[in-house]
């Protein structure tokens, strides 16, 4: 492999670990802070592209459909948590399973209701649509690098919230000791409103990005679910430093993978994950 | 006057096993009173089922006359009640400022007697420490920070839960001086604990509990002139 190959395969990789941790970040702060394991948290994501499409579609502007949509996501987040999630917790986890499943078959059968089951795409906006030569005949897509920008603008913003502000020390005091929470006389229902409203957002902001490069199409909940519960298992359930590190590994592993080893490339990640839990039962970071 | 905390008839079960059998007690504004008791005999229970944490299956809370059944645990410690759980209660993740910063409000009636500045001035010790993790720090400090937490919510009522357990002498010394201080500020204060010799000088009011039952409730009086039958039910 030459290193202008490897070069555009390792941006490629991180462009997409990136995009996993947006989704994989939501999925475990909703699990350390409110304990609820959400499998239709990958629909989130599916809403996310829809929407894009939908708005930039109508609105004749990826921006303003970017914004309608992460908007509109938000809202989406705190209805399903007020009306459905918010009967989740004193319950058990196949209780959270069954419900968050249903979510699954309803999300689904709303987008093909909606929008149909043919495949839908998204033009790159036309100031991001070009490209930056990285050698003479190697070139890449300055959308990529966008994407990946915004991941790490996000990813900073995530983690200031979090190490920084009386929202985050919320968030930290929720994941270490609920009841202790609400003995400080604080609402941690509130707290879980926001927390599920704003994971939902930055799963459907991902969503909303990876529309211009990936297909849109049904299903792809579903794949992106399963490849971020793999982020997440492999960082440690709840811990976001965890989801970051293995977003990017299982990013760049899965993409160098399909590049070198294309027949056996969807196994990779598991292997990776099964190599991990091996040496860390609780994953990377886990508290 | 209203007495500021009601408790009647408190039936708590876990599951199917009938822990507490009909509590009763009131606590005056600014009593300290102790809830004593062995193990295993409903006194965290009793805590527990005042401030919401278990639901009784019968009887009622009431604080400053208004009844807390029924409402969530937060809004009954925003009537003006702080809890300082048995174990500390720390959080893993913050360090000792941001457990201080997290609890800090005004009180009911907008009171700020209870400031950041304040609950330094009080342990010094949380001074040295304020950007180590609540679990870096030794037993001693734990507890100080739970009640310097409890208090920047500056509570009408303070509920301490076995606050001396675990701790050497001279800590247990140091803590109870701080809530003796406490209580002469004028501040209410429920103190579960074991210890009969401590608890008879700083407490105004003694109850103790037998597998979920009151078998004593008066003053340090009465106490005194029933201290062999208490101590027989205190003793293991």
């Amino acid at each position: 492999m030459d290193f202008a190959i490897f070069l555009v395969q390792l941006l490629n990789g991180l462009q997409y670990g990136l995009l996993l941790f947006l989704i994989a970040s939501g999925l475990t702060l909703v699990f350390g802070v409110m304990g609820i394991l959400n499998l239709a948290h990958g629909s989130m994501y599916m809403v996310g592209a829809y929407l894009a499409w939908y708005f930039t579609l109508h609105t004749d502007s990826f921006l303003l459909g970017a914004l309608l949509s992460a908007v509109i996501a938000l809202a989406l987040g705190i209805v399903i948590e007020k009306t459905l999630i918010c009967r989740l917790y004193k319950r058990n986890h196949l209780d959270q399973v069954l419900l968050t499943i249903g979510m699954i078959f309803v999300f689904n059968a709303l987008q093909s209701l909606l929008w149909g089951n043919d495949s839908l795409g998204v033009d790159v906006p036309e100031l991001l649509s070009g490209s930056i030569q990285l050698t003479e005949l190697v070139a890449y897509p300055v959308y990529r690098l966008f994407v990946a920008v915004l991941c790490l603008v996000l990813a900073a913003g995530l983690y200031l919230l979090i190490n920084r502000t009386r929202l985050g020390m919320l968030i930290r005091a929720g994941e270490s000791n609920r009841e202790m929470v609400e003995c400080l006389g604080i609402d941690i229902n509130r707290l879980y409103t926001i927390v599920f409203g704003a994971g939902v957002m930055l799963a459907a902001l991902a969503g909303v990005i990876s529309a211009p490069i990936a297909s849109i199409v049904p299903g792809m909940g579903e794949h992106v679910l399963i490849t971020c519960f793999v982020v997440v298992v492999i960082g440690g359930m709840g811990s976001i430093k965890g989801a970051f590190v293995a977003a990017l590994m299982v990013g760049i592993v899965d993409t160098f993978a399909s590049v070198l080893f294309p027949a056996v490339s969807s196994m990779v990640v598991y292997i990776l994950m099964a190599v991990i839990l091996l040496i860390k039962p609780q994953g990377l970071f886990s508290n | 006057m209203t007495p500021l905390l009601t408790v009647r008839g408190l039936h708590t079960y876990y599951g199917e096993s009938h822990i507490l059998h009909g509590v009763d007690f009131t606590l005056e504004a600014g009593q300290a009173m102790s809830l004593m008791g062995r193990n295993g005999m409903g006194k965290t229970t009793t805590l527990k089922s005042v401030l919401g944490l278990v639901a009784p299956r019968g009887g009622d809370v009431r604080f400053n006359g208004t009844d807390l059944s029924g409402l969530p645990t937060w809004k009954r410690m925003r009537q003006g009640i702080a809890y300082v759980p048995e174990g500390r209660g720390m959080f893993h993740n913050l360090s000792v400022k941001e457990h201080l910063q997290l609890a800090a409000r005004e009180g009911v009636n907008g009171q700020q007697s209870w400031h950041y500045d304040r609950v330094l001035e009080t342990f010094p010790r949380l001074a040295e420490r304020l950007t180590n993790l609540g679990t870096q720090l030794s037993g001693g400090e734990q507890q100080m920070l739970a009640i310097g937490r409890a208090l920047l919510t500056n509570p009408e009522l303070l509920i301490l839960d076995e606050a001396t357990e675990g701790l050497a002498p001279l800590i247990r010394k140091e803590i109870w001086d701080v809530i003796a201080h406490i209580k002469d500020s004028g501040m209410s204060t429920l103190i579960v604990d074991k210890n009969i010799q401590v608890l008879k000088n700083l407490c105004d009011r003694h109850v103790v509990l037998v597998k979920g039952e009151v078998v004593f409730d008066g003053n340090t009086t009465d106490l005194l002139d029933n201290i062999d039958t208490v101590e027989t039910h205190l003793s293991v």
